[in-house]
């Protein structure tokens, strides 16, 4: 999960330490871009493409974790 | 064999520079760097008000006959790829077919595809010239998608400039072809994600398609002006352009080794990159060509092309286009 969780502290230009299930992705400018940069993330991390709609819908990491689950259960 | 092959490409590019300063002011918590950072473009050129995407694609033609000595009367068909054409009818191309001084029994269409429109028009070239039906193809592309983007709209404006570009396809004795195999893709299913949704026929510009919204990331458009999906393109293009780089790589029967270059349509930095690391091409084989004037939707592929132009060893090169539709195409061309 690091690989992935550094990824998501670059585009919120955190410190990684600060990333963890809970976070909460609304409270730091959870806006196109960043998705975007997410779905490319989640692409390199686990070959998985998830929807940017479904991406929109998170609130926190958690919820992104459970959408590349459900995407790598499929 | 009777082999299409491109003989010269030419680009122009309009005066006037936005600059990625003059778009951070617009823009509060966007640096100059962060817009370079997040998309690799320094400056984007823009059309005048007065100036249509026929008057830039008739300054590519031009330059290219003057640059490369070629007669006006010698071209036996125009294609001209726009989605930003200067009337709703007639073609611009039968507009610009007169402005060139072309000959009478010339050809010429228009087509409206964006990114993906440049690779089109090398396969249509192709199939005219190697089936004997004309033997010199000029293929303009051009849009001015800066007369569709709302100014405080920066998933579009930071991106996109105008420009047009000139290729001369010709018929050439060969042994081996110049350009292809090509494959194609299409799913309208995306056609929402990359639109302008009002100013056609099935919804009319009205002072309510005029309305202006603010969207959830801040930015500002109305239904008259260009609405990109981003995460929508980018889901699309990290789906299906490494399976049509597969397709073409086996309907050439060679390996991504074979190639001397790849150019894909210069659609942002950041996409350009994700592309690359997940195909595994070599970074000194993927052209990266938009600092200076950003995505310019079918014109990205000629720009990056030109140069090479000039370099004299035979080079195979894969060339790969993407975008609004969703349309794509890849081709395999040798230079040379």
């Amino acid at each position: 999960m690091s690989a992935f969780y550094d990824g998501l502290a670059e585009i919120f230009e955190i410190d990684a330490d600060n990333i963890s299930p809970e976070f909460d992705l609304v409270a730091h400018n959870w806006d196109s871009l960043a998705i975007v940069s997410t779905i490319a993330l989640i692409d390199e991390c686990y070959d998985k493409l998830v929807e940017g709609s479904a991406l929109a819908k998170c609130v926190t990491v958690a919820d992104v974790e459970a959408l590349i689950h459900l995407a790598a259960a499929a | 064999m009777r082999a299409a092959a491109i003989r010269a490409i030419t680009s122009f590019l309009p005066g006037a520079v936005l600059s990625n300063q003059a778009l951070a002011d617009l823009y509060p918590n966007w640096s100059a760097d962060k817009i370079f950072e997040k998309t690799g473009v320094r400056e984007r050129r823009i059309c005048a008000p007065d100036q249509t995407a026929g008057d830039l694609a008739e300054a590519a033609a031009q330059r290219l006959f003057g640059d490369h000595g070629v007669a006006p009367e010698s071209i036996d068909f125009l294609m001209f790829c726009t989605q930003t054409p200067d009337y709703v009818l007639p073609a611009t191309a039968c507009v610009l077919h007169a402005r060139l001084g072309l000959r009478p029994d010339a050809g010429a269409l228009d087509y409206g595809l964006g990114c993906s429109g440049y690779v089109y028009g090398l396969g249509l070239a192709k199939g005219l010239i190697e089936s004997g039906q004309v033997s010199r193809v000029l293929l303009l592309t051009c849009d001015t998608y800066s007369k569709l983007i709302h100014p405080l709209d920066k998933s579009v404006r930071t991106l996109f400039g105008d420009a047009a570009t000139a290729t001369l396809v010709e018929a050439k004795v060969c042994e081996t072809p110049r350009i292809g195999p090509l494959v194609f893709g299409t799913d309208g299913t995306g056609a929402g994600d990359l639109i302008v949704p009002a100013g056609g026929f099935r919804q009319p510009s009205t002072a309510e398609t005029g309305r202006e919204v603010r969207d959830e990331s801040g930015n500002v458009r109305t239904a008259d002006h260009l609405f990109m999906n981003g995460p929508g393109v980018l889901s699309f293009t990290l789906r299906e352009i490494p399976k049509a780089v597969d397709r073409l790589l086996a309907l050439c029967d060679v390996t991504l080794e074979d190639f001397d270059a790849f150019i894909f349509h210069q659609a942002n930095a950041f996409m350009l990159e994700r592309l690359r690391r997940k195909l595994a091409i070599p970074q000194d084989k993927f052209v990266v060509r938009m600092a200076d004037c950003g995505n310019t939707v079918s014109s990205t592929i000629p720009i990056a092309l030109e140069p090479m132009m000039d370099e004299a060893k035979t080079q195979r090169i894969m060339l790969v286009g993407f975008g609004v539709g969703f349309s794509w195409a890849a081709a395999s061309v040798t230079l040379h």
